[in-house]
């Protein structure tokens, strides 16, 4: 069992055990939307590749992360959010195809397998740029794919005819990882970074509050 | 924007280590791996990491316990012998396990790999030796009656990416339902002495195994990869050098019997290369399919004692993940409420909506 397959378990899971309702809520998906979602990516991923020309296109391993991201988008609230899911996948895929020149070529050299560094990448991407646990799953599967690409046209032009696969791997993609960890680390590091604000805040009213209604009987 | 902007250059700085910790691209030099006593056990072109294990030859077991990277050089502690499967059924009147299918995929993750010597380069940008090395190792598979699911796909550029890219390959050959996923490669260390070898009076090269132990197949994989030289070093003694268990996945979560095989080094001619996959062939042949004791058609194969013992190292690997996933949403729930005592009324309210009418008796109304 591969470690896709048992991210993709576990989402299942939390979502059963009504752990992840609070992160589904705010992609604005309900437990079974989350479900089917996770079984057409498990499904999905069985099905042989869409091939067109050079481009082979998965359907558990691109074509429905890639439509939870479409619908996401949709889904946003106001355009800042919109635009900035973008810009968040654009410095996502960037830094992919970054880490991928300039990290060393052997997974042992590195601290984290590239294969999970890019899900951290575009959750910390994500968080940074509007604490959006929907932009998180965006920037993780949008970041990878469009990082491929422009290995893929970096590849043609300098005259490999190398096939692009996106998603080829299906539940165990990098693609589903990514947008999965993404989320995963944007909720983890938010739920400490909110709860230190939050507790700061109640410390500050509470010193605070007693002088200030001294002040106020004066 | 302002707001974000230094959260993003932490960020980004936060990821500064992970590139700093890592060496220089293009640095080839290899690393020794020197014993307590500072003898060279090893020489190895995979830069080595505190936790690695590495199999010597001889069965020697050493575990990294410290690297200078500026001296290029790892210390490791002596574990003793290395305790090898059983293989005893070898020397046994076996036959061939023939009543089901016998499959193994090849692809090659390092696209442009290949011989010095008889390629010209150590890289060749369009399509390495590697693939020619590939091609011997899975015509000599079939002539054993194996099917082989081989992928000539490529994996360009050889960077921090090609494992990614080589993760649809071998995942699209693992759903073919093979026994084993192998990736062919070449090593990267100059000195050709390294691989040098001679099989039943043969000039060939020796295959280093390698396998990855951040994931939570490398119980399993480890396994694999010791039935493989125990049975090399039964029957083509010096065809397997050693077993590195390094840092990294190397796409092997993706099977319990997958390894990676580094046939040579780029500075060892390509022939001498190309007769070590006959060899090869025959222990791979032999290690997952070997054969009986006693008669033909016998249920009690050596495949299903070892296929055990992988299927005990995968679950134990997984077991280890769930627990750690376990343990980290106790600590998400745990911060997510603030405190203990809520956290736990928390679960438990969750557990009595799910199972509330399965358990506990009935309240009085």
């Amino acid at each position: 069992m591969s470690i896709g397959l048992i991210l993709l378990a576990v989402v299942s899971a939390l979502v059963l055990f009504g752990v992840a309702q609070r992160v589904l809520d705010k992609m604005q998906l309900t437990d079974r939307a989350a479900l089917l979602i996770a079984a057409l990516i498990f499904a999905g991923g069985l099905a042989p590749d869409i091939r067109i020309g050079r481009v082979a296109v998965n359907l558990g391993g691109a074509v429905v992360p890639l439509g939870v991201c479409v619908y996401l988008l949709i889904k946003t609230d106001t355009s800042k959010e919109f635009w900035r899911a973008i810009l968040g996948s654009v410095l996502t895929a960037g830094a992919v195809f970054a880490l991928g020149r300039f990290l060393p070529n052997e997974p042992e050299q590195i601290v984290f397998d590239p294969n999970y560094l890019y899900g951290i990448v575009g959750g910390i991407i994500a968080y940074a740029l509007g604490r959006s646990r929907r932009a998180a799953f965006i920037c993780g599967v949008l970041g990878v794919v469009l990082a491929d690409i422009a290995v893929a046209v970096v590849n043609w032009l300098g005259g490999l005819s190398q096939t692009l696969v996106l998603g080829g791997a299906g539940a165990m993609d990098v693609v589903v990882i990514s947008g999965l960890l993404a989320v995963l680390l944007s909720e983890f590091v938010g739920e400490i970074y909110e709860r230190i604000v939050r507790q700061d805040r109640e410390n500050h009213d509470a010193v605070d509050t007693p002088v200030r209604k001294e002040a106020q009987k004066k | 924007m302002k707001k974000f902007l230094p959260i993003l250059l932490a960020a980004l700085l936060a990821l500064c280590p992970a590139a700093a910790l890592a060496e220089e691209p293009g640095d080839d030099t290899p690393y020794r791996i020197v014993n307590e006593e500072g003898s060279v056990i090893a020489v190895i072109g995979a830069q080595p990491d505190v936790g690695d294990e590495y199999i010597a030859g001889d069965n020697g077991h050493f575990r990294i316990t410290a690297v200078d990277h500026t001296a290029r050089q790892a210390t490791a502690q002596a574990l003793g012998a290395y305790p090898m499967p059983d293989v005893s059924w070898l020397r046994e009147d076996a036959q061939p396990v023939s009543a089901r299918k016998k499959a193994v995929a090849l692809y090659c993750t390092h696209s442009d790999e290949s011989y010095e010597p008889t390629d010209g380069v150590s890289s060749d940008e369009k399509r390495g030796g590697i693939y020619d090395v590939a091609e011997s190792f899975k015509k000599a598979l079939e002539e054993k009656g194996i099917t082989v699911y081989y992928s000539d796909e490529t994996h360009f550029p050889h960077d921090a990416g090609a494992y990614r890219r080589s993760r649809a390959t071998a995942e699209s050959l693992v759903e073919e339902g093979v026994d084993a996923v192998m990736d062919i490669h070449r090593d990267g260390i100059p000195d050709p002495d390294e691989y040098e070898s001679q099989v039943d009076g043969e000039e060939t090269t020796k295959v280093r195994l390698l396998v990855g132990r951040s994931n939570q197949n490398a119980e399993s994989n480890k396994e694999f990869a010791a039935q493989i030289k125990a049975v090399a070093d039964e029957l083509y003694p010096g065809l397997i050098k050693d077993i590195y268990i390094g840092k990294g996945t190397y796409n092997q979560d993706l099977l319990a019997q997958a390894v990676l095989l580094e046939f040579g080094t780029y500075t060892n001619d390509k022939e001498d290369v190309l007769a070590s996959t006959g060899y090869m062939a025959d222990v791979m042949n032999r290690t997952l399919y070997g054969g009986v004791s006693g008669a033909a058609g016998s249920k009690t194969s050596n495949t299903s004692a070892a296929s055990s013992g992988e299927s005990r190292g995968a679950w134990t690997g997984i077991a280890w993940l769930i627990g750690i996933l376990i343990v980290g949403a106790l600590i998400f729930a745990f911060l997510s409420t603030g405190r203990g005592k809520e956290t736990l009324e928390k679960w438990k309210r969750t557990f009595q909506e799910m199972f509330g009418g399965l358990f506990g008796g009935k309240k009085q109304q």
